[in-house]
């Protein structure tokens, strides 16, 4: 997995949402989930969708517009880094 | 029929012993959910049974069609495109057809009537059907689904018809998903002691919020002081407010938890409708809390594929919340003071969302912002601003008209009335007890206290068995006589 979309991930939780607990939230576990957990909310799971799209060029499918696909850092990160369209940190 | 009322008494254990007598096969558990259901709602009104089982034949037939050729491929995308537009249409069509072509019709002529053009529709009094907006919602989502591949088409008709009209959500949810209520349906189910117990415990919760604290608060307290607003004090029109959100949240979420006990005892799984609403610190977490089912259809049909599309709506966050909320009241009512109701949240999430911006904007220069929202005083202001925003939104929500809306909240602030409340009475301790059981529950999901409830459950079965046993006889003595009907079946 690469470390540095990770950590634009991260960041991004943090600028917006948890403002440096983002990492302590997740604890290590990459397949926590973020709605369960309270990391992302479903309507800042839209928000997050947006962000990819606009800083890594990942056009997210419609049929792929669910949470679900995107609850955990590494369902986020499976997704993004396969994603032809993907220009970002590998 | 619905679950208050005396046939349900008989129909329930009836359909129960039935069930669990069969052989434990899919094929016939599922053949006699299909017959009570139908039952169900045949007892309501027969002829319009026909517009449920052909809506569900068609949309099992359409998602058939789309399972068989793939989203990706190219040549199919018309046909796909078509099938999907022939059930939304259908629909959708429905729903406007017997759920609005009234009011848009009277609406229309009294808008041609006040800017002087004589012309006039006619105005259609059709009967509502019986659980239209809730059995629609269902089944739009599972051909959505389907189209987009998220869901696989049910291959099963009879399967496919139980999801469609499954009695115990039937007439007002919770909305399952294909994916939540098709597997189990493909499944033959066992009964279990656990499940009884389970099953029971919910059925018996919900009983209590329904036809104690809904119906006690609704026709003891509510009903006396919307009916006469001009002869109560304006304290009194507060507590009334307070005592209406009282009894819409226990009306609903009773009714939701009579739907789940009651499919649970057929060893089927409802999604939850309702989580402490009340204890929300903001409207975006009040949505998440309270109907659920509903709320996360609007988020998962409109607002996040408006959003997150490709359309004019894309990152307009703002403008697509007034929009799904606009729905939301729609949805609730063919009425102005619904579409008051929606307005409201969804200026109420837009307002929220500003907010959230803005204050970020604050935690990102300096971390003590951070530390003051997680304060108890913040919580426990944007606890109370949550709330109050919520219960005012109740007033358009609860009148009869926008001009009862209007003076039922000038009452509040302003009134002549000179009732006030009997302290002391029994029907008085009655109602304060209704709401302390509303609270209870309430505190009870508070993750301090969360170990209270779970230590009830934990504990031995007699010992649980004897409070359940206390709760009866206590809804014996004090359901009020005649239970009145669900808030949300109107819907």
């Amino acid at each position: 997995m690469s470390q540095a979309l990770r950590k634009s991930l991260i960041d991004w939780l943090d600028d917006n949402y948890h403002f440096g607990d983002a990492e302590g939230l997740i604890g290590g576990d990459d397949d926590k989930s973020f709605l369960q957990n309270g990391i992302l909310s479903s309507l800042g799971f839209v928000e997050l969708l947006l962000f990819l799209d606009k800083s890594f060029g990942v056009r997210i499918e419609r049929k792929d517009i669910s949470p679900a696909n995107f609850d955990s850092l590494n369902k986020i990160m499976n997704y993004v880094l396969a994603m032809p369209s993907y220009r970002g940190p590998r | 029929m619905s679950f208050v009322e005396v046939e349900f008494a008989f129909f329930l254990p009836l359909v129960l012993i039935a069930y669990w007598l069969l052989p434990r096969a899919r094929v016939a558990q599922n053949s006699l959910l299909l017959v009570a259901g139908w039952l169900f709602y045949a007892s309501w009104n027969w002829k319009l049974l026909s517009l449920l089982v052909f809506g569900a034949l068609l949309d099992f037939a359409i998602g058939r069609s789309l399972g068989s050729r793939s989203l990706g491929d190219v040549d199919a995308r018309g046909r796909r495109m078509l099938a999907l537009g022939v059930s939304l249409v259908w629909n959708l069509g429905a729903l406007a057809y017997f759920k609005y072509s009234g009011f848009f019709a009277q609406s229309f002529n009294e808008l041609m009537t006040a800017i002087g053009i004589g012309a006039s529709l006619p105005v259609l009094h059709v009967i509502l059907p019986l659980g239209i907006s809730f059995y629609t919602l269902q089944r739009v989502g599972y051909v959505i689904d389907v189209y987009y591949e998220r869901q696989k088409p049910s291959q099963s008709l009879l399967d496919f018809l139980v999801f469609a009209g499954f009695f115990p959500q039937l007439t007002a949810g919770p909305i399952a998903r294909g994916a939540e209520l098709l597997p189990q349906l493909a499944q033959p189910r066992q009964l279990t002691p656990k499940l009884l117990a389970s099953a029971a415990g919910t059925f018996l919760l919900g009983y209590m919020l329904k036809a104690w604290v809904a119906d006690t608060v609704g026709t003891t307290f509510v009903d006396p002081v919307f009916a006469n607003s001009d002869q109560y004090s304006s304290g009194l029109h507060w507590l009334a407010m307070l005592g209406y959100a009282t009894q819409v949240f226990a009306d609903f979420a009773g009714y939701s938890l009579l739907a789940i006990g009651t499919a649970r005892f057929f060893g089927l799984e409802l999604p939850i409708n309702f989580d402490a609403p009340f204890i929300s610190k903001s409207l975006p977490e009040f949505w998440r809390r309270w109907h659920i089912t509903l709320n996360r259809w609007l988020f998962d049909y409109i607002y996040n594929p408006l959003v997150a599309g490709s359309g004019w709506f894309r990152g307009r966050f703002y403008s697509a919340l007034i929009l799904v909320f606009l729905a939301s009241g729609l949805w609730h009512g063919a009425a102005f003071t619904f579409i008051v109701w929606g307005l409201m949240h969804g200026i109420g999430m837009a307002v929220q969302r500003g907010w959230d911006e803005w204050y970020r904007g604050l935690c990102r220069k300096d971390r003590k912002y951070v530390t003051l929202r997680k304060s108890a005083l913040y919580g426990l202001l944007a606890w109370g601003l949550t709330q109050l925003y919520f219960m005012l939104s109740l007033i358009p929500f609860r009148a009869g008209s926008l001009a009862d809306a209007a003076g039922f909240a000038r009452h509040m602030f302003v009134s002549n009335g000179n009732v006030t409340l009997s302290i002391g009475t029994m029907s008085a301790l009655d109602d304060l007890l209704c709401v302390l059981a509303v609270v209870l529950l309430h505190l009870l999901e508070l993750p301090r206290l969360r170990r209270f409830r779970d230590t009830f459950f934990a504990m031995p079965a007699p010992l649980r068995g004897a409070v359940y046993g206390v709760l009866i006889v206590y809804l014996f003595l004090f359901v009020p006589v005649g239970a009145s009907t669900f808030i949300y079946r109107q819907f």
